[in-house]
């Protein structure tokens, strides 16, 4: 035969097979086991297309953000001055720069006071990009041209009302007097603030030299006006002498992008969770289809067809069954994509719906991709057995296993292409395999032993356990969906009600109503003397020096990973190094070796556990930190954690005090202090002696944990809602696939002369047996994931409220088991006629 | 003491669309604990719903049916638990083993001597070396020795067999129908069976044909009795 005319023989029998396959799908679709495939499909889809829209949005949101509100075409932050030589050779390289002076203060009016970040611009400020003002709340912002005048001062609306002050009032700043002249709207280089919802004021750069501040605790920023090869230039500039320092210009990635990934990245290890439970739905609907498939193939090759048109029958109907869920998935996912965009204006100002058909549809595809490898195990069946063996149903051989066993691969993949949190993501997995490894060994430990137990018993209850342990393999995966279920829906709850209670109790256990997050030697001194002299209790004190990372190994921070991670984003600011010749009472060693006392080896240090594993580093790593003006390189001799109990502040990083001889930088102290509502009224005057002492009292902590409280409240509902339907579908799926064992064992007991009451109390206490053994799988699966997750990754002591965590679990587990009986109720409606009639 | 099945006056029909269906009417039966009965007749004339009118399973559009024990006389309904069945797909739990599918009402009823009498039973009906094995390791014949077993371990007054060897070849049917006659006969309990078989039929003391909604009684020629 010729080649053209096969394709035209095979064309036809596509055509025909697509028929066939449409004429089935239609006749299956309100089959359970069809309805099932179709929830959990669609649940998952619609997961992941609205996460790839939102992030697709907020990406190209990003982009355009970055290139309109720079304020400059290059940025270059730091958080000492250029020296001369340094300046000159910047203006080597471009003359058009704008220096930038930003000092976070506390700024007071009479009895009120409010946390400020307070920039001073120059003459040339702005030097691209609108500076809009108004001269009261009522009028309409104008384009300002400059900065602020010598001796006045501009406040944002929100700093307006935070000090009850008005235009034309006078405010005072460590004893120098300015005028309040403008309300302050929008700065052009606001971008560089990134996500932080700091009050602001801003005043003239001649002002800021005459108030005094200590040179460290200015930041220093320069915008550039720059071509793309002077930007080239720049940073390689930077590379070379200051390599502490940070550069962000309008080709590069916004400062945002870090934080957005790394919560996309968060999100992903959310949805691994849902694919987890995606492919135990499957794979109890699997059984069903193969069954069907494989009997409606046996009846094809018995008539003469190939063993091919079975397959691609199969796969069509399959593919029919996804094509007709996207458009109601799309409608729903633009939605969600619509609601979370407003969800999240606050983050990014400005940011709008927007439909993005490229990242649909790769969407789209990748999990289709999955899907199909999960639904593989039914075309395997059919392409690996006889005739014969199709027709009595053959579900076990290499197929089988072969199935089991690319689920497992795509489920790797997918966890490892979405890992962000390297530590955290294998805890997961761990307590996942933990809980499943749990509920095997209980569900054959517990059924043996009671049926055992139960021998010499009689009744309905020995006989449920007898035909449980007979039955011990299907019964076991129906066991796992629903206990998986059960642990990953009572681990979340319990992590959103403990990250909850935390919050919320943060006031009461935590030492010191005031933390003092950094004071400069002068300060920490005056502070110690107005304690004594208030009768006031300075809880801790521990001092620490700025430190910046910039290579480990001698390899450079940027080069290390590509990955953003929690410690990464931490690390590319300067972060609080703390000296201490013993290990601090709030820290545990929990690998290496704590310097001796008087060592004279100062170039050591003890880093964070979790910071280890989350950078890949290891005892004996050099890191080389900017420390003041010079290079440090220390060797990580040990790592620890910190140990609940002997006060609340910790430090990443330490290094024995033998080091201070050998680095030359400022010192600070972070503290924290009690004071009593009446001591309260004592801090406006400390903070008009020191206004750049970063001090926060708890009540602003505790206003910001709330906000972010609620955002996590959030999020874990719908997340929790996610899974509650995803349960509910598991649950449904594996009644699915024993429901025609179970019609058949009813049956066959009615025809014993029983009644439809006895298979009923037989469901139930099946129920209860299967319920239990899923508690207990839970619960334990729960306590270690708790144990595994809560210090490392949410700084909690995991201190399980049993009675909580055993009421949740009866009411999740009373909506199982009723869910489940309800559910049985199929395999109820049988009878001994329907044996009768099985011809 | 007497112990039987009777029917008066049953007629049994139902509606498909438009059209009233009849089955039979005005049926007259009675059968008895210890005797054996064939039902016989072509495909579509009632024989099924006949046996789950006289089983108690399903209502009659009209007549009375009653179950006489001793001096009780119950409704059908009440017969339930004093009945086993046999069906032609042999309907054993592919998960069980031999034992324990005939084990299984007796460990319903909570008998704590189900095993051992599951083995006796096994044992009557020539299957003592395959206790372990599960259906699927057995054949057709040896399947249905296993329902035999399993129906009449818990000694009901009545069997009712439905095909029990339209899924058999003509030798390993001859064997199930010396069992199941035999075992009935021994262990005092009525046997209805319905059949296309005419081997089958004869071997029962009294034979009836249904069709076109008329019930006839039929003599038997041969009466077969073996020891089981």
């Amino acid at each position: 035969m010729s080649a053209r005319k096969q394709a035209i023989k095979g064309g036809v029998m596509l055509i025909n097979n697509s028929k066939l396959a449409w004429h089935f799908y239609q006749q299956e679709y309100r089959s359970p086991h069809q309805r099932l495939l179709r929830w959990t499909q669609g649940i998952l889809l619609l997961f992941i297309i609205t996460l790839g829209q939102t992030s697709e949005s907020i990406q190209s949101y990003l982009n355009d953000n970055l290139q309109s509100l720079l304020g400059a075409d290059a940025v270059l932050s730091q958080a000492t001055a250029l020296t001369s030589k340094q300046q000159n050779e910047l203006t080597a390289i471009t003359n058009n720069l704008v220096q930038i002076q930003e000092v976070k203060t506390t700024l007071t009016h009479e009895e009120q006071w409010q946390r400020t970040k307070l920039k001073a611009v120059d003459a040339q400020y702005p030097l691209q990009g609108q500076l809009l003002t108004s001269t009261s709340l009522n009028d309409k912002e104008t384009a300002t041209f400059s900065g602020p005048k010598q001796g006045h001062i501009w406040l944002d609306a929100r700093l307006l009302a935070g000090l009850s002050i008005n235009i034309g009032d006078y405010l005072q700043i460590a004893n120098q007097t300015f005028l309040v002249a403008r309300i302050l709207h929008h700065e052009p280089d606001r971008l560089m603030e990134g996500h932080n919802v700091d009050m602001r004021a801003m005043i003239n750069s001649r002002d800021i030299t005459s108030l005094g501040f200590a040179p460290d605790l200015i930041h220093y920023r320069y915008l550039i006006a720059a071509t793309d090869s002077q930007i080239e230039t720049l940073i390689t500039w930077q590379q070379e002498n200051l390599p502490a320092a940070q550069v962000h210009h309008k080709q590069g990635n916004h400062p945002l992008a870090l934080f957005w990934k790394r919560t996309e990245n968060f999100m992903g290890l959310a949805s691994i969770l849902l694919f987890f439970m995606a492919a135990i739905a499957i794979n109890q609907l699997t059984q069903v289809h193969i069954k069907k498939d494989q009997y409606f193939s046996a009846i094809c090759m018995s008539l003469g067809a190939t063993k091919s048109t079975g397959i691609q029958v199969s796969m069509l109907k399959w593919l029919f069954g996804l094509l007709l869920i996207i458009p109601i998935v799309l409608a729903l996912s633009a939605i969600s994509h619509w609601l979370i965009i407003n969800w999240i204006n606050e983050t990014f100002a400005e940011l709008t719906w927007q439909w993005h058909l490229t990242s649909m549809a790769s969407s789209i595809l990748a999990v289709a991709i999955i899907f199909a490898i999960f639904h593989a195990p039914v075309w395997l069946s059919l392409r690996n057995n006889s005739v014969a063996k199709l027709f009595t149903g053959n579900q076990g051989g290499v197929s089988h296993w072969l199935g089991k066993l690319s689920s497992l691969v795509v489920l790797a993949v997918v966890v490892i292409s979405y890992s962000d949190n390297a530590l955290l993501t294998l805890m997961m997995i761990t307590a996942i395999a933990f809980t499943i490894v749990i509920m095997i060994v209980i569900s054959w430990s517990s059924l043996t032993l009671g049926e055992k137990l139960c021998q010499n018993f009689s009744g309905l209850i020995p006989f449920s356990l007898f035909m449980m342990k007979q039955r011990l393999v299907s019964k076991s995966t129906q066991i796992l969906g629903v206990g998986l279920s059960a642990f990953l829906l009572l681990f979340t709850l319990m992590l959103m009600k403990d990250l909850g209670a935390t919050m919320a109790s943060y006031q009461r256990q935590h030492d010191g109503n005031i933390i003092v997050s950094q004071a400069t030697k002068p300060q920490m001194d005056f502070i110690e003397h107005w304690a004594e002299q208030h009768s006031i209790d300075i809880r801790q004190a521990k001092p620490f020096m700025y430190a910046k990372l910039i290579a480990v190994n001698k390899q450079s921070l940027a080069e290390l990973s590509n990955k953003p991670s929690d410690s990464l984003a931490t690390f590319s600011r300067a972060i609080r190094l703390h000296w201490s010749e013993a290990v601090p009472k709030n820290n545990a060693v929990v690998n290496g070796q704590w310097w001796q006392n008087d060592s004279q080896n100062w170039q050591q240090i003890s880093l964070e556990e979790e910071v280890m594993t989350d950078l890949g580093l290891a005892l004996g790593d050099w890191l080389t930190f900017f420390i003041g003006q010079q290079q440090v390189e220390l060797k990580i001799v040990a790592s620890h954690v910190f140990k609940p109990g002997a006060g609340s502040i910790t430090f990443w990083v330490q290094m024995p005090p033998a080091a201070l001889a050998h680095i030359q930088s400022a010192h600070y102290s972070m503290a924290s202090i009690e004071l009593t509502q009446q001591q309260q009224a004592l801090l406006p005057a400390l903070w008009q002696k020191f206004p750049t002492l970063r001090m926060v009292s708890l009540k602003e902590v505790t206003k910001r944990f709330d906000s972010m409280l609620a955002m996590i409240t959030k999020v874990i509902s719908g997340f929790s809602l996610m899974i509650i339907i995803l349960a509910s579908v598991v649950i449904l799926a594996s009644i699915n696939a024993l429901e025609s064992q179970e019609k058949k064992k009813n049956s066959i007991i009615m025809s014993f002369g029983f009644t439809r009451k006895t298979c009923l109390k037989l469901n139930i206490i099946e129920w209860l047996v299967t319920a239990n053994v899923t508690a207990i799988g839970a619960i334990l699966g729960t306590y270690f994931a708790g144990v595994l997750i809560y210090q490392s990754q949410f700084s909690l002591t995991y201190q399980p409220d049993f009675i909580w965590l055993f009421a949740t679990l009866a009411i999740i587990l009373s909506v199982v088991t009723s869910l489940g009986i309800y559910a049985s109720r199929h395999s109820l409606q049988s009878s001994v006629k329907q044996l009768m009639s099985d011809t | 003491m007497p112990c039987y099945i009777e029917l008066k006056n049953i007629s049994q029909s139902f509606q498909t669309n438009d059209t009233k269906v009849t089955l039979f009417e005005d049926l007259n039966l009675t059968m008895s604990r210890g005797k054996s009965y064939a039902i016989t007749g072509p495909s579509g004339a009632g024989k099924s719903s006949l046996l789950m009118l006289i089983s108690g399973l399903e209502q009659a559009t009209s007549g009375i049916g009653s179950y006489v024990n001793g001096e009780q006389k119950q409704s059908l309904s009440e017969l339930r638990s004093d009945i086993g069945f046999i069906f032609q797909q042999f309907h054993l739990l592919p998960e069980l083993t031999a034992l324990n599918n005939v084990a299984l009402p007796l460990k319903l009823r909570g008998d704590k001597t189900a095993l051992a009498k599951a083995k006796h039973w096994l044992e009557k009906v020539g299957l003592q070396h395959r206790l372990d094995h599960k259906p699927s390791e057995l054949s057709g014949g040896e399947q249905q020795r296993v329902a035999i077993a399993r129906a009449l371990v818990f000694e009901p007054k009545f069997i009712f067999a439905d095909e029990p060897t339209g899924n058999l070849d003509q030798n390993s049917a001859n064997e199930i129908a010396d069992i199941l006659f035999t075992c009935c006969q021994e262990n005092n309990a009525g046997l209805v069976v319905v059949t296309h078989s005419e081997a089958l039929a004869e071997r029962a003391q009294h034979r009836f044909s249904l069709a076109e909604g008329q019930l006839c009684l039929q003599e038997n020629k041969l009466l077969k009795v073996a020891s089981c």
